[in-house]
């Protein structure tokens, strides 16, 4: 019995009953393999998707996945080696029309497999880290249609040429190369990069260096920038229509380069057409394609903005230094004017208001406006001119677009200060003689200086305002007072001026008419009655009068004259004649400008109510006048000016000069004071940097000058020399 | 005649059934039934009588079918959940049978599903929810890992070393981080398959351009750059925080433990997308003095610290032991081996913890015996807490607890995880976990 145990019982093994028939995987696939032939073939009809479906989820099941897998690889393989030799076949112009329509029969039959291969697709291929069907039927496209031998050139070589046959003007099938560059793509970015826009921009390159060479040795720059710019969006639009997007940067970096970058240099300097005379003729419209072009490319702007510099920097020299231009200050204003705005135009029109660029016109203009050193006069005079008489019957608008085109330049200036000197003369004068047009006008030009400049440089400017509000005030008291005595004496006007905010030079004062005098006294009476501890000096040289003279044939003229001129006519009225000496006698008027007076009464045709012997454009000492008792006009009143320059004679700028430089000492010696006051301790060159940037907005100090104040600061014993290192300087407290 | 032309007649496994051409198309392209009638394969009309016949399971076909008309599942008792599933494999709806298997995530809505037991020996270390519903399990050596369908797969081991993290990098991949095996010279971090639990990549960390062995501790993983975060203790000191690239795998960077902060040994990390800055915690009992760091890699510096080293504190005393940073980026929750909250706030340097007074108002919730530390997670905009055998549940920016989730059996919880709508609950006692999941929407 224990035997009978013994025996062995064997154990039958399960059998799987699908396992039965070993054809079985084989048969599933045969059905599955013809399936694909017929799909293929163009035959898909006669198929049953469930079944095919129902098949190809056994086999994997079944664990026949890898079968099922190769299977597919090896049938596929061979389809589109078929299909290779058929492309290849391909007669001329029919190999990309074929190579298409392939391209869509596969993607038809591909889709097809992968709905009959679902499951696999889901199941098998993720499981085993295999390419799903449709990443494989592309795969194997690309290896045996595209890098196949005989097609891979031959492709290359005909989308190359039809590109060039569109550049020289064919009409091509773009519909055709969209479809086969869009394939391209959908095998792989790698794929369309390197078997077709490497070669694409490389071909590309060569023929736009071909093509700008021969363009650059037969146009003009204007010519080649529109035909430059032609091209570029030629290509942007070839990229929009059968390229892919990514390729757009990179092809036009290629005709940039061959056309643009290569030839910058020559561009711009082309002869008879470069960037030079595109700014002299305005030529807003090439100036700027250039722009727009040479944007694109690495230093392009800087290649344009460095030509324009040194044009403009050329010009403004020449404008400045030009000896006829000295001669009209106006004029040179204006012509600056002029210049400025020719290129804002140019800026805003072609250059795309660029940040840069204006910087380069202003830093041009900075250069070449302290070329000149009287450019800070003249800027003063422009103003003068337009304040006194150009701006009648213009609106408030136009004076504020005049001045603040004055304050462009202004701000170019580094002498400010200088011009802060002419421009308080030329305001005191246009004041005083009662010849601004608008007060308005005037305090709108103050404002905008004081906020360039802030409220110290202009406060002598407000405070000369102020003076002759109060003057009208003064005045409308006085003859208050004077109420009962007005009588046939003079009429008198006194401005008072305070010291110090007036550019006044002190002189000595004429003498006055005795009936004249009289009125002054009175005046003089009046204001020290109301102002105590105040000291009144009489300005003769700076007053005018209006005096009323009988001529010959009983001719009554109003003469508007100087003061000076006032009193020498009053001589007059009990002489005949009077020899100039006898003149400066009784007036006392400094000999210069007494001289001027009388050439401007005696000398100037139509005003000329004296008459001197001997007859001459100058005043002798020994000359005699009288009064010309044939005077005629046709105007009742008559207007005598003074003969004085206009602009400064050449003492008297160079008094102006040393006035400024005057002005500058403690200016200079205050910045010092307050930097070592908040350094203590510091080395020379420091301090003079620091000087140079706090005081920049007024003037450019110069270091020599610098050096002087700390020395003579060093003298006064606020600041000392370190001990060790002698090139510290110490604040002393 | 439109809705006739429409009309599809189906004969499966011998049974009959009708649809429209518009109800299959709601199986999408992607499907047995969606390409079924595309018209690539439509001009071919089905032989015999007009009808397509499949060679499947008529009842499963119905189920299916009826999902595609309703986008609702009901599974009749007599149809087991896997017959279900396979068949739906076959035409291609498991995705769809997945997306009405259960609802969107709520934590006050969620029911027990389905309660798993595992084989493995010891406590788990680690649940982890995988972001299409599955979940993986971290026991001593071994991750176990589950699909959605709650399956199991094929285990992930990384040289049968002590798994210290687990983290999903996708539904398809799982990176594993380990103690390092001594003399082996390799690291401790691997990327593995979670269909097939094939190791596909080993992350290395080199100092001064020398790879050298490690030691990873906790894992983190930043969805908007696509790195890979971890800690990591090198034999020669060489402590921190090793940065790795999702796609390649290589090291790309390398954040060097200052002192006074603990990377290398952390026991949390957490990307915060906001600010850009990887939270570290290294928390009671791993360190006697806890530490929660923001750092910020481009700067490669701690842009936010707190540690309570300076705060005497008597054993029984509040301990940090696990921390999370809220969904908003502004704060961290911190909770203590009491279950108390507590909150920080990043935006501000200075302040300690905020404790939550909610556990003075209520009983004091006392540890079990052998029981684990309270763990913390938020999802949604609600703050979940592990304690003993439950998880609370909080809402609103107070914190109000609004469910409490128990299971009887399993005894304490020690990790829990939420992701792919589906909560995972580990026990220690018993080796089992619990799904918890939202029941589909109500019918109206």
């Amino acid at each position: 019995m224990s035997a009978q145990k013994k025996r062995n019982f064997k154990i039958e093994a399960f059998k799987h009953r699908v396992e039965v028939d070993p054809k079985y995987a084989e048969k599933t696939w045969k059905i599955l393999e013809h399936a694909i032939h017929e799909i293929y073939n163009h035959n898909a009809s006669g198929l049953s998707f469930e079944e095919l479906y129902r098949n190809a989820y056994n086999m994997v099941l079944h664990k026949y996945g890898e079968k099922l897998y190769s299977g597919l690889v090896t049938t596929m393989t061979w389809h589109l080696k078929e299909i290779a030799k058929s492309i290849e076949a391909a007669q001329g112009g029919l190999f990309l029309e074929e190579l298409n329509r392939k391209w869509g029969d596969h993607n038809k039959a591909l889709q097809m497999i992968r709905d009959i291969l679902m499951y696999m697709d889901r199941t098998f291929v993720p499981s085993n880290r295999k390419t799903p069907v449709h990443e494989l039927g592309l795969n194997l496209w690309r290896d045996n249609i595209i890098h196949s031998h005989k097609i891979q050139t031959r492709l290359l070589d005909t989308l190359l040429d039809l590109i060039h046959r569109e550049r020289t003007g064919e009409v091509i099938n773009r519909g055709l190369m969209r479809n086969i560059t869009k394939m391209l793509m959908d095998l792989g970015s790698s794929v369309y990069q390197e078997d077709f826009e490497r070669p694409f921009l490389e071909v590309s390159a060569s023929f736009y260096s071909g093509e700008s060479q021969q363009f650059i040795e037969c146009c003009d720059c204007g010519d080649y920038l529109k035909k430059a710019e032609r091209r570029l969006n030629e290509e942007m639009e070839r990229v929009s229509h059968y390229l892919d997007a990514k390729s757009e940067a990179k092809i036009t970096s290629v005709v940039e380069k061959e056309m643009i970058a290569n030839h910058m240099q020559r561009l711009v300097h082309m002869e008879n057409s470069g960037l030079v005379n595109m700014l002299v003729d305005d030529k807003y419209e090439d100036l700027s394609r250039m722009y727009n072009l040479f944007r694109r490319v690495p230093e392009g702007l800087s290649t344009i903005r460095d030509v324009m510099t040194s044009h403009l920097r050329e010009t403004g020299k020449q404008l400045v230094s030009d000896p006829e231009r000295l001669r009209d200050p106006v004029d040179f204003v204006q012509r600056l004017l002029d210049m400025k705005d020719k290129h804002d135009k140019i800026i805003s029109i072609a250059f795309n208001n660029d940040k840069t660029f204006q910087n380069a016109l202003n830093s041009s203009f900075e250069y070449f406006i302290n070329l000149n050193n009287r450019s800070p006069e003249f800027i003063s005079l422009y103003v003068d001119d337009k304040l006194r008489k150009g701006l009648k019957g213009v609106t408030e608008e136009d004076v504020e677009v005049v001045l603040d085109k004055v304050m462009m330049l202004f701000r170019y200036l580094q002498e400010k200060d200088v011009f802060e000197k002419y421009y308080k003369q030329h305001l005191a004068k246009r004041l005083l003689s009662g010849k601004t047009v608008s007060d308005d006008a005037e305090r709108s030009m103050i404002v905008k200086l004081k906020t360039e400049c802030g409220y110290q440089f202009t406060s002598k400017l407000e405070g000369m305002f102020t003076d002759m509000r109060t003057s009208q005030d003064t005045m409308q008291g006085f003859y208050a007072s004077q109420y009962s005595e007005t009588g046939d004496g003079p009429t008198l006007a006194v401005q008072v001026l305070t010291t110090g905010s007036w550019p006044t030079q002190p002189s000595a004062p004429c003498n006055l008419p005795a009936e004249i005098l009289g009125v002054c006294e009175k005046f003089r009476a009046y204001y020290l009655g109301t102002h105590t501890g105040r000291r009144l000096t009489w300005q003769t040289n700076m007053g005018t009068a209006d005096i009323k003279a009988t001529f010959g044939k009983g001719q009554k003229h109003e003469l508007n004259v100087s003061t000076y001129q006032m009193c020498v006519l009053m001589l007059f009225n009990s002489a005949d004649r009077l020899s100039y000496k006898e003149i400066e006698q009784a007036t006392e008027i400094p000999a210069a400008d007494l001289k001027r007076c009388l050439q401007s009464l005696a000398c100037v045709k139509g005003k000329n109510v004296l008459r001197k012997e001997p007859m001459s454009k100058d005043i002798a000492e020994d000359d005699a006048f009288y009064f010309n008792d044939k005077f005629t006009s046709k105007f009742i009143k008559v207007k005598i000016g003074t003969v004085v320059a206009q602009k400064e004679s050449e003492p008297e700028k160079h008094e102006t000069r040393q006035r400024v430089e005057e002005d500058r000492k403690p200016q200079i010696e205050a910045a010092i004071v307050r930097i070592m006051k908040s350094r203590r301790v510091l080395d020379h060159n420091s301090i003079v940097t620091e000087v140079t940037t706090q005081l920049q907005s007024r003037f450019l100090p110069n270091p020599v000058v610098i050096k002087k104040r700390i020395e003579s600061l060093i003298e006064r014993e606020f600041l000392e020399r370190d001990k060790a290192d002698r090139k510290l300087y110490r604040y002393l407290a | 005649m439109a809705s006739g032309s429409d009309r599809v007649r189906f004969n499966v496994g011998g049974k009959i059934f009708e649809t429209t051409a518009t109800i299959l198309a709601n199986a999408g392209r992607q499907s047995m039934l969606g390409s079924l009638l595309d018209e690539f394969w439509k001009p071919r009309q089905p032989a015999g009588g007009g009808e397509y016949f499949i060679d499947r399971n008529p009842a499963c076909f119905a189920v299916l079918l009826d999902l595609l008309r309703t986008g609702e599942l009901h599974v009749p008792p007599n149809i087991p959940e896997r017959l279900l599933y396979r068949e739906a494999l076959f035409y291609g709806l498991l995705d769809h049978v997945r997306a009405a298997r259960w609802g969107p995530f709520d934590g006050n809505l969620l029911r027990p599903a389905a309660s798993v037991p595992g084989r493995a020996p010891g406590d788990g270390t680690a649940i982890r929810a995988g972001p299409d519903g599955g979940c993986c399990v971290a026991h001593g050596s071994m991750v176990h890992v589950y699909d959605w369908m709650l399956e199991e797969h094929r285990p992930i081991s990384l040289d049968y070393q002590q798994v210290n993290d687990v983290g999903y990098l996708d539904a398809q991949s799982i990176v594993v981080t380990a103690r390092e095996r001594l003399g082996r010279g390799e690291g401790g971090m691997g990327l593995f398959s979670s269909s097939t639990g094939e190791l596909r990549h080993r992350f290395r960390v080199a100092h001064d351009d020398q790879v050298k062995s490690f030691t990873a501790g906790a894992l983190s993983f930043s969805n908007s750059d696509y790195k890979i975060f971890a800690s990591c203790k090198g034999r020669c000191n060489e402590y921190g925080i090793g940065v790795w690239d999702h796609d390649t795998g290589l090291q790309v960077d390398f954040f060097y433990e200052p002192t006074g902060c603990l990377l290398g040994d952390a026991d949390k990390l957490q990307w915060l997308d906001g600010s850009n800055c990887l939270m570290v915690a290294t928390l009671f009992p791993r360190t006697d003095n806890c530490f929660i760091g923001l750092l910020d890699f481009r700067e490669k510096s701690v842009v936010w610290s707190w540690s309570d080293a300076r705060i005497t504190s008597s054993l029984d005393d509040k301990k940090v032991v696990h921390a999370i940073a809220m969904e908003d980026g502004r704060s961290v929750c911190v909770v203590n081996q009491y279950e108390d909250l507590g909150f920080m706030d990043l935006r501000s340097n200075a302040g300690g913890v905020r404790w939550s007074s909610r556990s003075k108002l209520m009983n004091r919730k006392v540890p079990e015996e052998e029981s684990c530390y309270p763990k913390l997670a938020a999802h949604g905009g609600q703050l979940f807490s592990s304690m003993n055998d439950s998880i609370s549940v909080f809402c609103g920016p107070e914190r109000v607890l609004t469910s409490t989730l128990r299971s009887t059996y399993g005894g304490s919880i020690c990790d829990f995880s939420i992701g792919g709508d589906r909560l995972f609950a580990l026990h220690s006692d018993e080796n089992v976990f619990d799904v918890w999941e939202t029941p589909p929407s109500p019918i109206f």
